[in-house]
């Protein structure tokens, strides 16, 4: 009996406390991207793995010859534990880089071969560093990270240096002192054209600062340099103090992210908007200039967050992502989504769309709730900023805001309709048999134009109808069509635009079918009632992608060969996005992305990345 | 001449392979001086043009502004003002269609290709060195020699097929004037007007950038009344 207590304390114990590649996760860390199903990558290339962005960061050195051909099976990864890419910036300095398990050191640095064994001052932890990056092994799990401390604490640090050693300010011009002179010269000190001139704004040495005529003092470059070495040094250390002396990682700090990874996914993201919000480069400025204002604002995303769950299905990955509000966004983000679907949107979208999305907001609710969060936060900040808040209040008090929300209330919807051929001008040149001499002549001439639709619902449609019917006797590009407006030669500098106001709706679209045969909407073939039925249930937003229609008609042009790579995947196969959400009460909306995919797949890995990726690069 | 296309041309062919129409039209007067107008109409993919103007960059490389393009061409006419036996130059921008026309007279054909090669050598920093010292343009009383340089075509290798249709639906036109009468010429595509004082040879292109020498020709002169 006595063994069997031990026995099972022990398997208990294992399980509880057995290394887990998540435990290494710096609590420093503002988005995670976990990945659960790792299986699932076994098959991935690292050279393919490395092109993704949300790798950029510490891809230069792995991308280096060592990966290539090898996948992340031969790369000596356990593929029982959690593959976690992350990435977080603290006040002073950034981190980025992944947590996974290893199964096989020897081949782990087959690939990583560029990293070193280091002196370890932390007990059970291996450290291998290369130039940019640090490898922390302990146990069967490891962490790769990469710290930079910002450069403008950087800098403030060498400035304090610079000027406590008595030097002068580092950027001074010396050559605004010979312009000066040089204008100080009598007006007869004409320019010889023989003389050569000097070339002083090509960089030289004499433009960089000095410390002084001492050989042995460092310039301000050589200080800036060895501060920032110092400083990395220090971020680092610091870094490993709390993942190894002190055990405090980014699951024992933040339950919520604890709570996600229990959760049965594929993959998880987390996504601390509070403190992305308050690392925000642009919120240095605010930090120096109005830091009452600051910290105010940056309340306002207490306790925001966002989850998310990444699942894999037959032909498809679906991405449940919760958008958590504190107490003092959560009542606007309510109130903005408290509103009644306009169905009227539903006709104007032609059911052989390649993609449409319907947002259905109310902007009078949320800026009355806004109002009252927002003016005590600029009446309570710095002068100027309190400044800026009478203004408001007398725009709030003069404006019209039944009028201003009557014409634009929030609600929209746009449609993509693929490629069409529209009516252009072109110039050619008529030749004359008798002499070859020839003249310009301007002929009607078609071209492919993608072919969209865009409206928002109004209740005050005479307003936009006076300022249309106004432009349409002032500019001649402009004419009233009695059910429509015309603007021609707006697009491209060769198209025409249509205006429609009907139904409570004011559309704006290169259609011309449907300005001159279906202002009042499509009728039978608008989007069928499936469909529209699905966008009338959700929430504040409704997205629906035809992933091969759409795909398919995307010039190659505008995308980068890597890109266009990962588009030719889904080129030329049927499949969809779709996006719903709910609509958002005091604490929270959910949003909810579906890819769906037909078709034989090589490696549905890759599009988890792919997603992963998006999500990376929205976020970022 | 030819090198101008090259120059100004080709890059806009490999970067916006919408539909394009060049003509190169050469006036000669009977001291070797003349005219010559060289005019680019884009005006049939204007659409597509703006709508890569509007991208910040296209197959990964910078999409240059209105403004940055109007600037380099004027930085061009400025260094063809400068160049020895030039006059007269005038460039016309319209960039509601898309159509640009240089004009400008020359004193001799010596004097014209040099001019260009001057401005080549200086922008291509070496690169088409080689090809600099070859004549495109050579003039005898009796008759005038023309052909097209060679430098750049390697590029044309990596067309994709939307850019090639694209190409073959251009004309590139090569006018040449003279003030007598034209007696015969070598290019087989070549025909002569109803007057018999103007050669013209067309090719789209891509036939032009397949086979160079679609444009070149040789043109013999009737003798005039004073030689005779």
């Amino acid at each position: 009996m006595k063994l069997l207590i031990t026995t099972t304390f022990l398997v208990a114990f294992g399980s509880v406390f057995a290394q887990k590649s998540e435990n290494l996760l710096p609590k420093d860390a503002v988005s995670v991207f976990s990945i659960d199903n790792v299986n699932l990558l076994q098959k991935i290339s690292l050279d393919d793995l490395v092109k993704y962005e949300f790798m950029e960061e510490v891809q230069q050195e792995l991308f280096d010859g060592s990966t290539s051909g090898k996948t992340l099976k031969d790369a000596g990864i356990d593929f029982e534990q959690r593959i976690n890419f992350f990435q977080g910036s603290g006040k002073r300095f950034r981190v980025t880089g992944f947590t996974f398990g290893i199964e096989n050191r020897d081949q782990l640095f087959e690939v990583f071969d560029d990293f070193h064994a280091i002196e370890s001052d932390y007990s059970g932890v291996d450290f291998y560093e290369s130039y940019f990056n640090r490898i922390a092994i302990r146990g069967n799990s490891a962490v790769l990270f990469r710290v930079q401390g910002h450069s403008d604490h950087v800098e403030h640090v060498t400035d304090s240096i610079w000027y406590a050693r008595g030097n002068d300010y580092p950027w001074y011009e010396y050559q605004y002192d010979e312009m000066i002179l040089e204008s100080l010269q009598p007006e007869d000190a004409v320019f010889d054209g023989n003389e050569t001139i000097e070339n002083t704004n090509s960089p030289s040495e004499n433009n960089l600062p000095q410390a002084d005529e001492d050989p042995t003092q460092k310039t301000y470059y050589e200080l800036r340099d060895s501060v920032e070495l110092d400083y990395h040094l220090h971020c680092v250390k610091r870094l490993c103090d709390e993942l190894f002396l002190r055990n405090e990682s980014l699951m024992l700090e933040d339950e919520r992210f604890a709570e996600q990874l229990t959760h049965s996914a594929d993959g998880i993201f987390y996504l601390d908007l509070e403190r992305s919000v308050g690392n925000e480069r642009d919120m240095k400025f605010l930090y120096t200039y109005y830091p009452n204002f600051s910290v105010k604002s940056e309340e306002l995303y207490a306790g925001s967050i966002v989850l998310g769950d990444m699942k894999i299905l037959d032909n498809a990955i679906e991405l449940d992502l919760d958008v958590e509000y504190g107490e003092k966004l959560g009542p606007i983000y309510n109130e903005l989504t408290d509103t009644k679907f306009d169905k009227h949107v539903l006709k104007y979208i032609h059911k052989d769309n390649n993609a449409y999305f319907t947002q259905n907001v109310n902007l009078r609710k949320a800026y009355e709730e806004a109002y009252d969060v927002v003016m005590p936060i600029l009446s309570n900040s710095e002068r100027s900023i309190a400044a800026s808040a009478i203004m408001i209040e007398l725009m709030d008090a003069l404006v019209d805001k039944d009028a201003v929300f009557g014409v634009y209330q929030g609600s929209m919807f746009g449609a993509y309709n693929g490629l069409q051929t529209v009516k252009t001008k072109k110039i050619i040149f008529d030749y004359d048999e008798e002499t070859f001499e020839y003249s310009e002549i301007e002929v009607e001439a078609e071209e492919d134009m993608p072919v969209f639709v865009m409206g928002f619902t109004t209740k005050r449609g005479d307003v936009p109808e006076k300022v249309l019917n106004r432009l349409s006797k002032i500019y001649s590009k402009m004419t009233n069509m009695e059910d429509y407006w015309l603007l021609e030669d707006v697009l491209l500098g060769a198209a025409p635009m249509y205006f429609i106001i009907k139904n409570d709706l004011f559309i704006m679209t290169n259609d011309m079918d449907l300005a001159t045969n279906h202002p009042n909407g499509y009728g039978s073939e608008a989007i069928g009632k499936r469909e529209a039925k699905k966008a009338r249930k959700s929430g504040a937003l409704y997205g629906h992608v035809d992933a091969g229609k759409a795909l398919q008609n995307l010039p190659r042009g505008i995308f980068s060969d890597y890109e266009n790579e990962m588009i030719d995947v889904i080129r030329g196969k049927s499949g969809t996005m779709e996006v719903t959400s709910t609509k958002s009460v005091e604490t929270s909306t959910s949003f909810k992305l579906a890819y769906q995919f037909e078709g034989e797949y090589e490696n549905s890995g890759t599009y988890f990345l792919d997603l992963i990726n998006s999500l990376y690069v929205v976020t970022k | 001449m030819k090198h101008l296309f090259s120059l100004l041309v080709i890059g806009l062919l490999f970067s916006m392979t919408s539909c394009l129409e060049i003509i190169d039209d050469l006036s000669l007067n009977g001291d070797g001086s003349g005219m010559f107008k060289y005019t680019v109409n884009m005006s049939s993919s204007k659409v597509k043009i703006n709508s890569y103007l509007a991208l910040d960059s296209l197959d990964g490389k910078k999409v240059p502004s209105i403004s940055e393009i109007t600037n380099h061409i004027d930085e061009l006419i400025d260094e063809l003002c400068t160049q020895e036996g030039i006059s007269n130059v005038t460039f016309d921008s319209d960039y509601n269609n898309f159509v640009f026309k240089l004009k400008l007279d020359f004193a001799s054909i010596d004097e014209l290709e040099e001019a260009i090669k001057a401005i080549v050598r200086k922008r291509s920093k070496g690169r088409v060195d080689q090809e600099l010292d070859h004549e495109w343009l050579t003039y005898s009383e009796s008759s005038l020699n023309r052909s097209i340089p060679r430098m750049n075509f390697e590029r044309t290798n990596n067309l994709k097929a939307d850019e090639i249709a694209d190409l073959k639906k251009g004309m590139y036109t090569s006018i040449t004037r003279f003030e007598s009468e034209v007696a015969s010429f070598d290019n087989e595509s070549a025909i002569v007007a109803k007057n018999k004082k103007a050669v013209m040879v067309r090719a789209n292109p891509y036939s032009l950038i397949r086979q160079t020498n679609l444009l070149d020709n040789t043109i013999y002169l009737e003798e005039s009344a004073e030689n005779e």
